[in-house]
């Protein structure tokens, strides 16, 4: 029989299911998802994590329990200091198989693989996926061979991405699943930026892009934007970001800002989170000299009321609406 | 120019002797007290850290004695710490304050480079010179924190509550107004001898500390509401785990101690996470290893690096069996609350030190 890992469903999961997913099938494995987010995996990481850690990482702790509980025989927490050359990831995905071996006990083995682009080329990762093949019993070519197309499937996805469609959406597609059609009467453009696993988990986020669009707004998100359009945008600041995703954050709002092809930019961040502390800082502060795009700050918790939200959303939209019709007349 | 920086530990002391010995106007920042603190928080981002807030603080206070020109340190990662003079930057930009800020970043993290790139702010100061008001600065922050390491130890033993810590201060102040190296030596064994002849208490159970932690929570009494005096007050003795000097010879020497740290951290932590993530866990498995009797884990609130230590070492406390309590510090700490839980963590020593003996 095959065996079973588990992909816990936060952090990077929105950013690279595909590849995973299409790695572990390619060695021989099933792959068990936890379930979606939900009062109960939420509670449990709370419970289980150091209090103040941010948001995404307590939900991730409840999905690790999730599949623990469904009994896997390996649970996979990749240890991912860097995704691109000379840019490093926040601290915690640097330490978080170590982190979670700590906080829970009696977990399956662990798949603590390091993907490390900061000084190693691609050759170091396909050689970590190997040994990860080894453990499934698979030689080095097999291995290999799984590694490629697992890249091959998330070049797909990625590709979907940047066709406009936000994570979730693209994975679906990914997935063979059909989207339901959509009203394309939007009358507001908004651009939402923010890490993937604070917008898609759809519970922690209170689906905030779900929201936007039944408010009428066309939805934007960073991973919709070509590289060398962020990589633009974050060129404008005399000092590039250390960490790819923040530096993403930041050229996304910039560009947005300087193209002014939006109505409005909202940064939706989760409560202590220590990177966007500077990100939201400087976004906040140019987007308020410029006096050009109206921006808006989020910060979400695992105490959220959606009531709340849902005001300061449609504020939000009442404001873009009248700053449109102030133009016309 | 006139040159400020940012508070931390006896940094200002040893800068000031480095940019007076080659001639530099300096401009301390004031002390750090409540109103740096209310300055920085009015001015920060509310998840910024507690150190950064300080930062703005000290930088508004010396910007307005006249300062015009800031130095601070850059970095390339994972800590944010690399990124503050940014967006420290912006912030004074919009209060309206017109100076110029070097951000000094150090491609390597090392030492030489560090000189290397401060020394190309200044090209009229001869190379000579430099190394030389250098190299006091150093010897003077040595002996500082020799002095602390010595008064850490022997204030448990006071005899009269606070004559340790007048001494100390009397003897700071000597050291940061020394000109030559004789001085400097002179100093350092004059304040170790007074306050050695002022400690005579001896207890049953002597208990033993060590702090561990977010470097700048360790360096900065203000900021840490001088945990360790608390704490020999109790009638404990305490261990640093951070000081400036430490920090520089690493830096200067890196590979020995990582060593240190990685080994010591095998089977919690397996790489540096940024910030002092790994410090925190290899000094905790170490002091544990040294049969101390309890470790204080400090931190200041949303320190990413530190929260993922805090959930590895109370796996390292269950381990070694050893107290490990962590205090996480922001800009409402009420010092009676933090008092109260010192006080219940180390009678909680106590007890556990009886039981052993019973």
């Amino acid at each position: 029989m095959s065996k079973t890992v588990g992909i816990p469903k936060g952090l990077l999961y929105y950013d690279f299911y595909p590849m995973w997913k299409t790695f572990f099938e390619g060695v021989g494995a099933k792959v068990v998802v936890s379930q979606d987010t939900n009062k109960k995996i939420l509670d449990e990481g709370v419970k289980n994590c150091v209090e103040d850690a941010c948001l995404p990482v307590k939900t991730y702790v409840g999905h690790v329990i999730n599949l623990k509980e469904k009994d896997v025989d390996y649970i996979f927490i990749p240890r991912i200091v860097s995704v691109e050359r000379k840019k490093y990831l926040c601290s915690k995905f640097l330490g978080l198989p170590d982190f979670i071996k700590s906080l829970i006990g009696d977990l399956p083995p662990i798949i603590d693989i390091e993907i490390n682009y900061y000084k190693n080329n691609d050759e170091f990762t396909q050689n970590e996926f190997i040994k990860v093949g080894r453990m499934f019993g698979k030689t080095k070519d097999q291995s290999l061979k799984a590694y490629f197309e697992a890249t091959h499937q998330q070049k797909k996805f990625e590709s979907l991405l940047k066709e406009g469609l936000t994570n979730l959406e693209a994975l679906k597609v990914w997935e063979g699943k059909n989207l339901v059609k959509e009203e394309s009467n939007y009358d507001l453009k908004i651009a939402v930026i923010a890490h993937p696993y604070d917008i898609m988990d759809e519970y922690i986020s209170m689906g905030i892009i779900e929201k936007l669009k039944n408010m009428g707004a066309q939805v934007y998100t960073m991973e919709m934007l070509q590289k060398d359009l962020i990589l633009e945008g974050a060129s404008m600041l005399s000092k590039e970001m250390f960490w790819n995703y923040e530096r993403d954050i930041l050229g996304a709002g910039l560009y947005f800002l300087k193209q002014k092809n939006v109505d409005g930019v909202i940064m939706v961040s989760a409560f202590g989170c220590g990177p966007n502390s500077m990100t939201e800082e400087l976004l906040e502060r140019i987007f308020k000299r410029e006096k050009e795009v109206p921006f808006m700050l989020i910060t979400i918790d695992e105490h959220s009321g959606e009531a709340g939200i849902m005001t300061r959303l449609e504020a939000f939209t009442d404001l873009l609406r009248f700053n449109k019709k102030a133009v016309m007349v | 120019m006139k040159i400020t920086y940012p508070h931390m530990g006896s940094l200002n002391m040893i800068l000031k002797t480095m940019f007076e010995g080659i001639g530099v106007e300096v401009i301390d920042p004031p002390p750090s007290t409540n109103k740096t603190l209310t300055l920085g928080v009015r001015n920060s981002h509310e998840f910024a850290c507690l150190p950064f807030k300080i930062n703005v603080g000290n930088f508004i206070e010396a910007l307005d004695r006249g300062a015009d020109t800031i130095i601070m340190l850059g970095g390339i990662g994972p800590c944010r710490f690399g990124y503050y003079g940014q967006v420290q930057r912006e912030i004074l930009k919009d209060l309206g304050y017109d100076f110029k800020m070097i951000i000094v970043d150090p491609p390597h993290g090392r030492l030489i480079d560090f000189l290397k790139e401060l020394a190309s702010y200044f090209p009229n100061v001869d190379g000579k010179t430099a190394l030389k008001s250098f190299v006091f600065a150093v010897k003077k922050m040595i002996a500082a924190d020799k002095l602390e390491k010595f008064l850490l130890k022997y204030r448990a033993h006071e005899d009269k509550p606070g004559v340790t810590t007048k001494i100390y201060e009397e003897y700071m102040k000597k050291l940061e107004k020394a000109q030559n190296g004789k001085e400097v030596d002179k100093i350092v064994s004059e304040a170790m001898k007074k306050i050695k002849e002022n400690a005579n208490v001896r207890r049953k159970i002597q208990l033993k500390v060590a702090l561990v932690g977010e470097i700048y929570m360790l360096l900065e009494p203000f900021t840490n509401m001088d945990i360790s005096k608390s704490l020999n007050e109790l009638g404990v003795e305490v261990t640093k785990t951070e000081y400036l000097s430490d920090y520089l010879i690493n830096s200067a020497f890196k590979l020995p101690q990582r060593m240190e740290f990685k080994k010591n951290a095998r089977g919690y932590l397996e790489r540096d996470i940024g910030g002092h993530g790994l410090n925190t866990v290899a000094n905790t498995v170490k002091y544990a290893k040294l049969n101390y009797d309890g470790v204080i884990h400090i931190l200041p609130f949303t320190c990413t690096p530190e929260i993922v230590a805090q959930g590895i070492i109370a796996k390292i406390s269950r381990d070694y069996n050893i107290p490990v309590m962590s205090l996480v510090y922001d800009e409402n700490t009420g010092q009676a609350g933090y008092q109260t839980r010192l006080e219940a963590f180390v009678d909680l020593l106590y007890r556990k030190r009886m039981e052993v003996i019973c």
